[in-house]
């Protein structure tokens, strides 16, 4: 093998790279319009979009771990817009090597050599973070840690190859182009350049989101008659909210470990309400999104303000789980409840007594006429846009709660 | 400097492949291998360069779009209308049933501004400008929510057996607003004493309530109702209801001696 054909797939490799982030970034740029849209996530460039709610590249866009300054910007700036502009950077490169090959600057394959192992340690990190946080492999994050390894393997192969081909070529080294640092500098200054001006564009062009982070309604009576509605304790409460949440529905799942992720769900004085989207106890529902929600939301109410945190964060995770029980009907539901929890909580999911302050909490929100839909969070009385709940949490809380931001 | 001119055109009007491949071979000393070199990384930066402005501007009119679409979101958003959360709103709630249903719940305090507990028959005759058999034909899609408490003659005590289907009543609420009780007298007697009674039986019930549920929010739920013997009178057909006195015998006196009471999914 040449060097010329590693560089080549060097070239390929770092074109995949640049498909692959090309579609992260417009999947990303999508949801700027604060509508919600399916996004793409297959290893083939070109497929359509994925309907899957659930699916893995979209878990990864909501995470925290897609965008950095989110609380600068709605949605922050995607970390693939830097991947967009890097991978670009580096077919240039990778061109570059195939086109020069044996006249190439002695400098050129091992500064290649430093510079791909930038996006292969990012993607190590970002591998990482997939697998410990966010349980799964989202394709085209995959797709671009593939091409980076990919890449950073031919550049060494290239760099062998080369320096055993050019072997003898010129004794005197300064015939052979700059001296490396001065080399490897001026590429680090263009990879630099072009791995920020994506950025800089998406960041200049962004549209202002502060008007419309108080246009989603607020909360019309605050006041809980009955004393329904849980207290959730935290370590440092600066901020009231109250939340709506479903135990069997994702989305809550999801915006609950965000809060926890981002270290604001402590700083939050939190009054919950259940708001199951099971029609069983809910009677704004026609049929039965999540079956046995109502069972669990009960499960949850039994805690009490002490204990209802951590059956609600079992519920979320074990929902896979619950959920396929609660198809099953509540008798197998409240045997895993009575299994994780004993037998007072089970017993007291049946009772009279947990059907009414459920119901409360559902006359609460009734009351105020929410949409009927999981999570809901009002700071004080004011209603979070669902879109302000994911994407934009970060910005909008830096905006409407700073306090619940700092340390 | 004519040969030296025409060279350096030659050159400027080389192909890329020509810069780094000239015909001399690659090994044609340093000169030439630096313009080799030159010329690679021309192509590259170019070919880096196009790549960037084309991510860049691609880029640039993705968030344009999105930003066109948040300034003109009503095609979009009226895909997305999202159902808000009320109180219940059954299939029985017609327009006429409504109509009655508001007209009781202004005369006896539970809309607006007034303290009132209750209506007076007379306020329900002006109020409810329907015949008294509508007005008793109304009730009946409330058969399977609603259940009649059962009294002694001439009594306003609720027995066990009352309160407790009034409890069961009560706690199975589900997303009614509003809890209706219509309290009922025989004809036995005379009319004033009929309609006293008939108010006592209707107050017998809240008192269990607000004793039994200390509910802060009862006295904006229920609504109370007393019909004298002036008023229709129900017939053998409610004896088929859900009754406090299941098994015993009901009769058209017995079965007006009730109150009705049952939550009533409606909005208004």
């Amino acid at each position: 093998m040449r060097a010329k054909k590693a560089a080549l797939l060097a070239v390929i490799a770092a074109v995949l790279g640049l498909v692959f982030s090309a579609y992260s970034t417009y999947d990303y740029a999508q949801q700027l319009d604060r509508q919600v849209h399916a996004v793409h996530c297959s290893f083939i460039p070109g497929a359509p979009v994925s309907s899957d709610a659930d699916n893995p590249c979209k878990a990864a866009l909501f995470s925290p771990f897609s965008a950095v300054l989110r609380a600068t910007y709605w949605g922050g700036v995607p970390i693939s817009l830097f991947g967009l502009g890097a991978f670009a950077f580096f077919v240039g490169y990778a061109v570059y090597l195939w086109v020069g090959d044996r006249r190439l600057s002695r400098a050129a394959y091992p500064t290649f050599v430093v510079l791909s192992l930038g996006p292969v340690l990012v993607s190590v990190v970002m591998f990482t973070i997939s697998v410990t946080h966010l349980h799964a492999l989202c394709k085209l994050c995959v797709g671009v840690y593939t091409a980076s390894l990919i890449m950073a393997t031919a550049a060494v192969v290239g760099m062998r190859l080369h320096s055993r081909e050019t072997k003898g070529d010129s004794p005197d080294g300064a015939a052979r182009g700059w001296p490396l640092p001065a080399f490897a500098l001026v590429s680090l200054a263009a990879l630099g350049a072009s791995s920020l001006a994506p950025a800089l564009a998406y960041v200049g062009l962004l549209p202002d989101y502060r008007p419309l982070l108080e246009t989603c309604g607020k909360l019309a009576t605050s006041s809980d008659p009955h004393h329904g509605l849980l207290k959730i304790r935290t370590m440092h409460p600066v901020r009231a909210v109250t939340l709506f949440e479903d135990p069997l529905c994702p989305t809550c799942k999801a915006f609950h470990e965000r809060l926890v992720d981002e270290n604001v769900f402590e700083k939050l004085d939190v009054t919950m309400a259940m708001f199951p989207l099971d029609s069983e106890c809910n009677w704004m529902l026609d049929r039965a999104l999540h079956p046995g929600a109502c069972v669990l939301a009960k499960a949850v109410i039994c805690g009490g303000n002490d204990r209802a945190r951590s059956i609600l964060e079992w519920a979320y995770d074990e929902q896979d789980t619950l959920r396929e029980l609660g198809k099953q009907g509540t008798s197998s539901l409240t045997a895993k409840i009575s299994q994780r929890w004993g037998h007072d909580i089970a017993a007291c999911v049946g009772s009279k007594q947990v059907d009414t302050q459920l119901n409360q909490q559902l006359h609460f929100a009734a009351n105020n006429h929410i949409p009927v839909s999981t999570p809901q969070m009002f700071l004080g009385n004011e209603r979070l846009c669902d879109e302000d709940t994911d994407l934009g949490l970060k910005y909008t809380l830096a905006q409407l709660a700073p306090e619940v931001l700092h340390d | 400097m004519t040969s030296g001119g025409t060279s350096d055109n030659r050159r400027r009007t080389a192909s890329a492949q020509d810069l780094v491949d000239p015909p001399g071979g690659p090994r044609d000393g340093g000169g030439a291998s630096r313009t080799n070199r030159a010329g690679a990384a021309i192509i590259g930066g170019a070919v880096a360069l196009a790549l960037l402005l084309a991510g860049t501007g691609a880029v640039a009119s993705m968030v344009h779009g999105a930003k066109e679409r948040l300034a003109h979101p009503a095609a979009v958003a009226a895909q997305q209308a999202v159902a808000v959360a009320d109180d219940a709103e059954a299939p029985y709630c017609t327009p006429a049933f409504k109509q009655v249903l508001q007209r009781v719940l202004n005369a006896c305090g539970l809309v607006g501004a007034e303290q009132r507990r209750g209506c007076q028959p007379a306020d329900v005759k002006t109020f409810a400008s329907i015949t008294d058999d509508d007005f008793n034909a109304l009730f009946t899609p409330l058969k399977e929510r609603g259940a009649v408490l059962m009294f002694d003659d001439a009594s306003d005590v609720l027995d066990t057996g009352a309160k407790k289907l009034l409890d069961e009543r009560w706690l199975d609420r589900k997303g009614a607003r509003y809890f209706f009780v219509v309290a009922r007298a025989s004809r036995d007697g005379t009319t004033e004493r009929n309609r006293a009674l008939s108010h006592k039986r209707a107050n017998s019930v809240l008192f269990h309530l607000k004793e039994s549920f200390q509910d802060p929010d009862l006295d904006n739920q229920v609504g109370l109702l007393w019909l004298g013997s002036e008023f229709a009178q129900l017939s053998n057909a409610y004896c088929d209801w859900p009754t406090s006195r299941e098994g015993k015998r009901c009769t058209p006196e017995t079965i007006n001696r009730s109150a009705f009471a049952s939550w009533v999914d409606c909005r208004l």
